[in-house]
């Protein structure tokens, strides 16, 4: 046993397997009934809460820590050493400004929830980026399971579609599921939707396999699997099952795997979102949260601008600049919004100092998020940065409150206690709290 | 009345120490040294019963001096009253123990010392961690170095910025420095310590004698000691004590127990309080770690719950593998599970040697085979094969990032891989291959091991990647402060950097190639302070690299036979590849904080391996013919929980290339790759960046990093989705035409089931299974799409991908 498999998802795979090998439209009636009610039980996960304003999660993560400065929470009056050269832009929040790249998000401001006091102790890539996934400071003793394992987890899986998505890929090991059994591990794309002829591999049978011939397949397999697994008892074994039974589900679903064609989406939409790295992937996420999945964590660029921090925020920015906006918009436009939390994070912001090399160095201490949407307060900044964006000055946020506050959005206990291995009870979050203030 | 009391008390104390017999007593610390009057000894007195399981005793048993006219004893502490020598004796439960005691000085005074007494209150009290005034920018507009890595500038900030608030000579206990700490005004991190402490003392008098910084030979920390070095609780809420002593460098030493930071691994099983009380809780392991200055020990902690029943095993060991390992088991009272059976060891080592599956005569074979010895033989056989060093080859390969890009060309990195291969297949020991990887000069065509300079040509990642590649250690972290869960300080970081800052490279006559060579000139600098480090070795001493090419030093340090690192790291990750987590896990991660579940067997493994003249091919083989090794994966009640002591087998994912290969073996088809003819195994790829969408989906390493990290195993999704429709399984059923190949040899379709199980799961079909599968192809005009179904569904089975 590698981990331990903690069954917290009252949506357990057994009845869709039974569902799938019974696989006749009468049975479908009874599961997706079954379904239904589960999922109204899952509702009820925090009884001490209101019911869940988010449904999904989209999580565009920024690796190498996005400056606070050139984003954000630029400080024009500060001396040029701090403020750097870029100029500001008007938001749409009166007396707002953001760094001038990031103009096109500016002109939406109304809908974000922009934290600029967002502070952490993890000056190193690898320790920040664990706080941003897990809510935790990195133990040597333990592994912590991402946002995206825990909601898995908890919430289990929607419209026989992962629970969890990576876009294109997993970005660090962090983004896995620690101490939870691998069941609760994401979903890769695989290949990057900016590519042409993008295409989710293996989704759909191979020529020449109907769903007979699928079904004898699957009862060899199941014959065979089916004495193993009265012998041998592993975590991974189990999870490789889970995997099985979600592919089963894809595979029998057509609609589930249409959430993946990139191509159904209208042309006029694909140029609003820029047919770029930056535009394709957060399409793909917004297909996928609109499907019914969880949890989608994005990944965009190379932040790690310790030098010429001019050059390359112009060369990164401005496509997620356009194409983020474009997806707040559109979210808005089709009332997903206000099911879906959307975060724009990094693992910490950087040095109030430029250095040198005419760039910015690691900074925990004070950085930037945005948010937006699944009940979060909308249109407000949301604490401050003191004069030279080195300390936070007020509302100071961190990683523990800002993950229990997301939980508790999408209906998760997040005092509840997980069996991590030794029978050792771990918190979802510890020692944080629901920040009422980032709650519109 | 009170007599009655008095005798029933005797009664349960006889009755008691008759219940727990003591078998043996210690008392710690040992040659106690008690120089000036700075100087006392806290002692504990530990009592060890037969079954091992330790007790605190330290106030039950009486503890005397010889000569008591040489120290007092006061709450288990020594003070010094005189010069002299004496013994010190403690008695419990009918045994003795004794220890020498050197008492001089005892009347001179000490003075004062920053590094020696403040600083120490600094870490102690957690003013200079990273989330305090060690933060890169102080904390509220103090600044103290981190963990202490710069006294000098700590000694600065204190003293010369804030004129009089920081440090108020004039009125020393007005001072922030004392009033924030004692917590007399607001502070952030609130009050720190009393002020009536020792702590706040040491402050004061430090300040009244002028706050003075320290002369320039103050004597260093050497090492430290923790005591007692293993604890065994049987019972939650057990308590020991636990005591530090540091050695400085002019041979004193120091009781430091009240001055070091203590912390546990694992609380969840032992917790230990800030003076160093360790409380058992649940059963399990923990590491108790005592940080003083930049050292760092620990001392293993086993709980176990009280009232367990156990009897230890009777079957006699294989080889010290199984004595080391069934020591660690009995201590944890944990049931090794039983030996597995001739089929799953056939599977298990035939996949764990060679990377493939047995064939059909090799499974009849071994198993008609009578002989006592077969498994041996088996081992033997299997070692022999190319297929063994392939393997091995790989798995350097990943770890020495070899991989094609910009930098590196391709044909130097093929040339590179090829060269790595014939070593391995050539038996060439290890430690030689290291040797001439560390030392090689020339170019990267004409010498490929020059190309380990190529991959990586920074300086510091350089010597990062040997620290955690060929020692096992990441120094990473003492890059920019002390290492703050190691032994690492930025002096050792940068004074290893040193042997490699001499490197020269330049392009060959051929653009793609790169002449590797020593340009004898070259230094690293210390960022703090800016002086040249000398080379000196990683935990070892300076090197003299007088008129020498560094790296050969260097070479020649780490592959000496007494090197410390080098052979338990290999031997470790020898180790990990056939048990799927290493003695120390992650196996490149070897610190004091991250200590061996079994540091004996780690120690011993390295000893064989250097003893074997650092053939690890016969260190394979001790580990294969182990009981250990050959342990069934099902569990027993008391070894289910077991993570870390090899109790059990372990399921293991087969590898992404290895998977790869047995599938392309039981089907009979031939894979292509770039630079390798057709037919190739996986294994072979010798170039990183040559790859598909099977081996990256499976967790191909992509060589990016020397991290054994990068290889993955677990289980997702894309794998499922392949397996089920790729064009892996589908395409390699139908091109290799077995099943009509078989049909056409006039087998019936239940013999074909049976080799198809036999090839792909080495085992045959059970009668449940059977009845299953002959019920599909019953009535079937075309067996050969029923029985390609059944093929297909026994590569899909969680059996045929895991390792078992």
């Amino acid at each position: 046993m590698e981990r331990c498999v903690c069954h917290g998802n009252p949506l357990s795979k057994p009845s869709r397997r039974e569902f799938l090998t019974v696989g006749a439209a009468g049975a479908m009636g009874f599961v997706l009934g079954d379904l239904l009610r589960l999922e109204s039980l899952q509702a009820a996960t925090n009884p001490a809460g209101p019911a869940p304003k988010a449904k999904s999660l989209l999580h565009i993560y920024l690796p190498g820590g996005m400056a606070h400065q050139e984003s954000f929470d630029p400080k024009p009056y500060a001396p040029l050493e701090y403020r750097g050269s870029f100029g500001t832009v008007k938001t749409k929040l009166p007396g707002e400004v953001f760094c001038e790249v990031w103009h096109e998000t500016a002109a939406i401001a109304d809908k974000l929830c922009i934290v600029r006091s967002m502070s952490h102790g993890e000056a190193a890539h690898e320790r920040g980026t664990h706080n941003m996934f897990t809510g935790y400071r990195p133990s040597p003793a333990l592994q912590f399971p991402s946002l995206g394992s825990i909601v898995s987890h908890e919430l289990g899986s929607r419209a026989d579609l992962p629970a969890y998505v990576c876009v294109p890929n997993m970005p660090n090991p962090y983004a896995g599921t620690g101490y939870l059994s691998s069941s609760y591990g994401p979903f890769s794309l695989g290949s990057d939707p900016a590519n042409g002829g993008f295409k989710v591999r293996d989704l759909a049978l191979p020529g020449g396999v109907d769903a007979n011939r699928f079904t004898r397949r699957r009862t060899a397999l199941d014959a065979v699997n089916s004495h193993f697994e009265s012998i041998e008892k592993a975590d991974s074994i189990a999870a490789m099952d889970t995997f099985y039974q979600q592919a089963y589900s894809l595979i029998s679903s057509q609609k589930a795997r249409e959430a993946f064609n990139l191509n159904a989406e209208p042309a006029a939409i694909r140029d609003e979102y820029g047919r770029n790295e930056a535009g394709s992937r957060l399409l793909m996420a917004r297909r996928l949260v609109a499907a019914g999945v969880r949890v989608v964590s994005v990944t965009y660029g190379g932040w790690d601008f310790h030098k010429q921090i001019v050059q390359e925020t112009k060369k990164t920015v401005p496509s997620l600049d356009k194409a983020f906006s474009a997806l707040i918009r559109d979210l808005d436009r089709t009332g997903l919004l206000d099911s879906t939390i959307v975060m724009l994070s990094s693992e910490f912001g950087r040095t109030p100092k430029i250095n040198a090399d005419a760039g910015r160095d690691h900074w925990p201490r004070v950085f930037s998020i945005a948010l937006a949407g699944g009940g979060i307060a909308r249109g407000k900044i949301v604490g401050s940065s003191n004069a030279t964006a080195a300390e936070p000055d007020s509302e100071e946020l961190g990683p523990a409150d800002l993950f229990a506050t997301l939980y508790s959005q999408m209906g998760i206990d997040y005092t509840k206690r997980l069996m991590s291995p030794g029978n050792r009870p771990i918190d979802i979050v510890r020692e944080g709290k629901v920040r009422p203030i980032l709650l519109g | 009345m009170s007599q009655s009391i008095l005798a029933s008390f005797l009664f349960l104390a006889v009755a008691a120490s008759a219940h727990a017999a003591t078998a043996r007593l210690d008392i710690y610390p040992n040659d106690v040294q008690l120089r000036t009057n700075f100087a006392r000894q806290r002692m504990v007195v530990v009592a060890t019963r037969p079954d091992g399981v330790t007790e605190d005793v330290t106030a039950k048993a009486k503890i005397s001096l010889a000569d008591g006219r040489i120290a007092r004893i006061e709450n288990s502490t020594v003070y010094p009253t005189a010069d002299g020598q004496t013994k010190l004796q403690a008695q419990y439960d009918g045994q003795t123990a004794m220890t020498n005691m050197d008492v001089q000085n005892f009347a001179a005074a000490r003075p004062i010392g920053f590094r020696t007494d403040v600083m120490p209150v600094f870490m102690r009290a957690g003013c200079n961690t990273g989330a305090c005034h060690g933060s890169a920018r102080g904390k509220d507009g103090f600044r103290l170095s981190l963990f202490g890595f710069d006294p000098e500038g700590d000694h600065f900030r204190l003293t010369r910025e804030l004129g009089y608030r920081r440090i108020n000579l004039a009125q020393p206990e007005e001072s922030l420095l004392v009033q924030k700490s004692i917590g007399a005004v607001p502070h952030t991190g609130g009050k720190r310590f009393d002020a009536t402490s020792e702590y706040a003392k040491t402050l004061l008098d430090w300040l009244q004698a002028g706050a003075p910084n320290d002369a320039s030979n103050v004597p260093t920390v050497e090492s430290v000691d923790i005591f007692p070095r293993e604890l065994l609780l049987e019972g939650a809420g057990v308590k020991q004590q636990m005591i530090a002593r540091a050695h400085y460098s002019d041979g004193s030493q120091r009781d430091v127990t009240n001055l070091a930071v203590f912390y546990s691994n694992n609380d969840n099983s032992a917790a230990v309080s800030p003076d160093g009380v360790v409380t058992a809780a649940n059963r399990g392991e923990a590491f108790i770690l005592a940080r003083f200055n930049t050292k760092t020990v620990g001392s293993q902690a086993l709980v176990l719950p009280a009232g367990l029943n156990y009897a230890p095993p009777t079957v006699p060991p294989a080889n010290y593998i199984d004595e080391l390992v069934n020591a660690k088991l009995q201590k944890l009272r944990i049931l090794p599970s039983d030996i597995c059976s001739d089929s799953v060891f056939l599977r298990r080592a035939t996949i764990d040697i060679t990377g493939v599956l047995p064939s059909d005569e090799e499974y009849r074979g071994f198993l008609d085979d009578k002989a006592a010895d077969k498994r041996a033989k088996l081992v033997d056989r299997l070692l022999s094969q190319k297929a063994f060093a392939e393997i091995w080859a790989m798995k350097w390969a990943e770890l020495l990032k070899v991989k094609s890009n910009l930098q590196a060309s391709y044909k130097s990195i093929y040339l590179y891989a090829n060269w790595l291969t014939e070593q391995i297949a050539n038996n060439v020991p290890l430690n030689q291959i290291v040797r001439q990887l560390l030392a090689s000069r020339g170019g990267t065509f004409s010498t490929p091991p020059t190309n380990f300079y190529q991959v990586e040509n920074d300086t510091l990642k350089t010597s990062e990647n040997v620290a955690q590649v060929f020692m096992g250690v990441r120094v990473q972290c003492a890059q920019c402060h002390n290492h703050p869960f190691d032994r690492w300080t930025m002096d050792d970081y940068y004074s290893f950097a040193a042997f490699f800052s001499q490197i020269g490279r330049k392009e060959g006559e051929d653009y793609r190639e790169t002449i590797v060579f020593n340009s004898g000139g070259g230094e690293v600098n210390h960022p703090i302070g800016g002086r040249a480090m000398p080379p000196k070795f990683l935990g070892g001493a300076m090197a003299d690299c007088n008129g020498k090419d560094r790296r050969q030093v260097l070479a020649d340090w780490l592959t000496a036979p007494d090197n410390p690192f080098f052979a338990p790291s290999v031997a470790n990750r020898v180790w990990a590849h056939f048990f799927g987590v290493g003695i120390v896990e992650p196996v490149d991660d070897i610190r004091v904080s991250n200590p061996a579940s079994n540091p004996e067997l780690l120690q011993r493994l390295g000893r064989k391996l250097v003893e074997y003249n650092y053939d690890f091919k016969r260190l394979v083989r001790d580990i294969c013919l182990s009981q250990t090794y050959q342990r069934v994966t099902q569990t027993t009640a008391s070894n289910e929980a077991d993570q870390r002591n090899f109790a059990h087998g372990r399921v293991r994912r087969i590898q992404a290339e290895m998977l790869r290969d047995c599938v392309s073996e039981v089907t009979e088809t031939k894979d292509k790759f770039r630079g390798l003819p057709l037919g190739a195994r996986a294994v072979q790829i010798a170039d990183g960046s040559t790859s598909d969408y099977f081996l990256e989906t499976f967790g191909r390493s992509p060589r990016e990093t020397v991290c054994a990290c990068d290889v993955r195993s677990e289980p997702t999704l894309s794998q499922a989705l392949h397996l089920l429709n790729g064009d892996t399984v589908q395409a390699k059923i139908r091109d290799g035409h077995l099943v009509p190949r078989l049909l056409a040899e006039k087998k019936s379709p239940e013999e074909i089931v049976k080799i198809l199980y036999v090839r792909t799961l080495s085992r045959d079909p059970d009668a449940a299974e059977l009845a299953a599968l002959k019920k599909m192809l019953e009535g079937q005009p075309k067996p050969v799409e029923a029985l390609e179904d059944i093929f297909w569904g026994l590569l899909n089975s969680r059996e045929f991908c895991f390792n078992h």
